[in-house]
């Protein structure tokens, strides 16, 4: 049977080129649906990690993946301006708002205690990696070290090519914030932030500053480089604070 | 139109209309649309470029949850007999590179508390941790690697201005596009109903999502009640480099 709407081809020959191109648009604009619908589909039955997670709670009582969120069992790589990597030249400097500043170098660091620690962290663009077992030392410790005013509220991380996050004082020095080396028992690969980054598990991954340079403590807040580029100041997962 | 009828027959052409706009005005006036599209065209050939390079890292930058688009890295990992304190660093080395089974030519070996580091100079880098070697090695991927890399202007300051020299070349082609054609193929009906349609896609995904007010947000401010005082000082005895205080510092800049 004719589609009625088929213009009669014999006796206007020249609708042909257009009718031709009409069918194509129609069937490249349902073949790119369906191939879109059908790998959503497949994405979504299969993902039986991001079930688990959902239906785990945390000892705070919110759920162990935050809405918004599929779980992952690797870390993804999301690009950045990478530090060199090498231990070798690696240093960190704490500073800022404390009595002791000091700075350190990657031997050094080692010689702290360390904490090895679960976390789950979560990238803002919708994967979190749970169950991953970070080993560093603690912010709480540097603090410390540095001897820390009572006036500092903040911290900011600084890291490589002058990437800063900032995270307020009582989270960045959490029991599980850290600046960390080590994940699964191996080291940090350069493009997840070699050889040392920070760790704030409970906010946002980007505010766990990869290639990290510096922990700085300060009074008043200082947006870093995505919350001054659209993202949230704060950052916790639980309440989906992607967006300023 | 006797003036018309009479060229015909005598085959000369006929004598335009008499317009009320006069020379170069009333010719930009009547030939504005060619030009759009002349201009609309060199342009579009100056574009190929720079949309096939945004286009393809763009859609590699949206998936980068899914994939590395800028390098294939590899990691592997060895088991081995715990490297002893006592073993010399010679040794040390010597085991390790045996079990990472690494060929190429060692720049460098460090070690620190429980760490034996390897690098190569092909890149690789060796680490030894307990009873576990890591390899860890990773390769540009070609076009993505570079194309990842403009697509980010970050720290470019030239490639910034190009940049955005292409940004105002594509608003000319989006606007100019509109006014290409006439008629129904223009904007009284297949254009009018296509861009219609084209906003339609970012407006639905605004209202469907509540677009970016209706997250939770919850601005940071100083809260003096949720900050743990900090604990006493102990002296530093680890020979860690101590800083002077840098209290009046300006802030570092991005």
């Amino acid at each position: 049977m004719r589609d009625s709407r088929r213009p009669d081809l014999d006796r206007f020959p020249e609708l042909a080129k257009a009718w031709d191109r009409r069918q194509f648009v129609k069937s490249a604009a349902v073949g790119t649906a369906f191939m879109a619908l059908g790998g959503a589909l497949v994405r979504i039955a299969g993902d039986d990690l991001s079930k688990q997670a959902r239906a785990e709670k945390r000892s705070d009582g919110r759920t162990r993946l935050p809405p918004g969120q599929r779980a992952l069992d690797e870390l993804r790589p999301m690009g950045g301006e990478e530090g060199d990597g090498d231990v070798r030249r690696w240093k960190l400097r704490v500073h800022g708002l404390c009595k002791s500043p000091f700075e350190l170098d990657y031997a050094e660091l080692l010689k702290l205690p360390q904490v090895q620690k679960e976390a789950d962290v979560h990238c803002v663009t919708g994967w979190s990696l749970v169950g991953g077992l970070w080993k560093g030392v603690p912010i709480a410790t540097l603090a410390e070290k540095a001897e820390v005013k009572s006036e500092a509220r903040f911290v900011i991380f600084e890291a490589a090519h002058g990437y800063t996050a900032n995270a307020p004082l009582k989270e960045a020095t959490a029991d599980t914030a850290m600046v960390t080396y080590r994940l699964n028992g191996k080291p940090l690969a350069l493009q997840h932030g070699a050889p040392v980054r920070g760790l704030v598990p409970d906010l946002y991954f980007w505010k766990s500053a990869k290639w990290l340079t510096g922990i700085k403590f300060v009074k008043a807040d200082e947006p870093g480089y995505w919350e001054t580029r659209g993202y949230n100041n704060h950052a916790d997962p639980w309440k989906e604070e992607r967006y300023a | 139109m006797p003036e018309v009828a009479e060229a015909v027959a005598g085959q000369t052409p006929p004598k335009p209309p008499a317009t009320r706009h006069q020379g170069a005005g009333a010719t930009i006036k009547k030939r504005w649309r060619a030009w759009l599209r002349a201009i609309h065209r060199d342009i579009g050939y100056l574009a190929v470029g720079f949309t096939v390079l945004y286009a393809l890292s763009g859609i590699a930058m949206n998936h980068i949850d899914d994939w590395d688009p800028n390098f294939h890295a590899s990691e592997t990992t060895h088991k081995i007999t715990p490297i002893p304190d006592e073993l010399s660093d010679a040794d040390a080395t010597q085991r390790i590179a045996a079990a990472a089974g690494v060929t190429g030519k060692l720049e460098d070996t460090f070690r620190a508390g429980d760490e034996v580091r390897l690098t190569y100079t092909n890149g690789s880098k060796v680490t030894a941790i307990g009873d576990t070697v890591t390899v860890q090695l990773r390769r540009d991927r070609l076009f993505f690697r570079v194309a990842d890399w403009l697509h980010a202007t970050r720290g470019k300051q030239a490639w910034k201005f190009i940049a955005d020299a292409y940004a105002a070349l594509l608003l000319y082609l989006a606007i100019s596009g509109i006014f290409m054609i006439r008629g129904r193929l223009g904007l009284r009906w297949r254009g009018a109903t296509l861009i219609v349609v084209g906003l339609a896609a970012p407006i639905g995904y605004i209202v469907v999502s509540g677009g970016p007010g209706a997250q939770n947000t919850e601005k940071v401010a100083a809260r003096p009640g949720e900050v743990d005082p900090p604990r006493p000082p102990k002296p530093s005895t680890d020979g860690i480099t101590p800083l002077p205080p840098d209290d009046d510092a300006p802030p570092r800049r991005n």
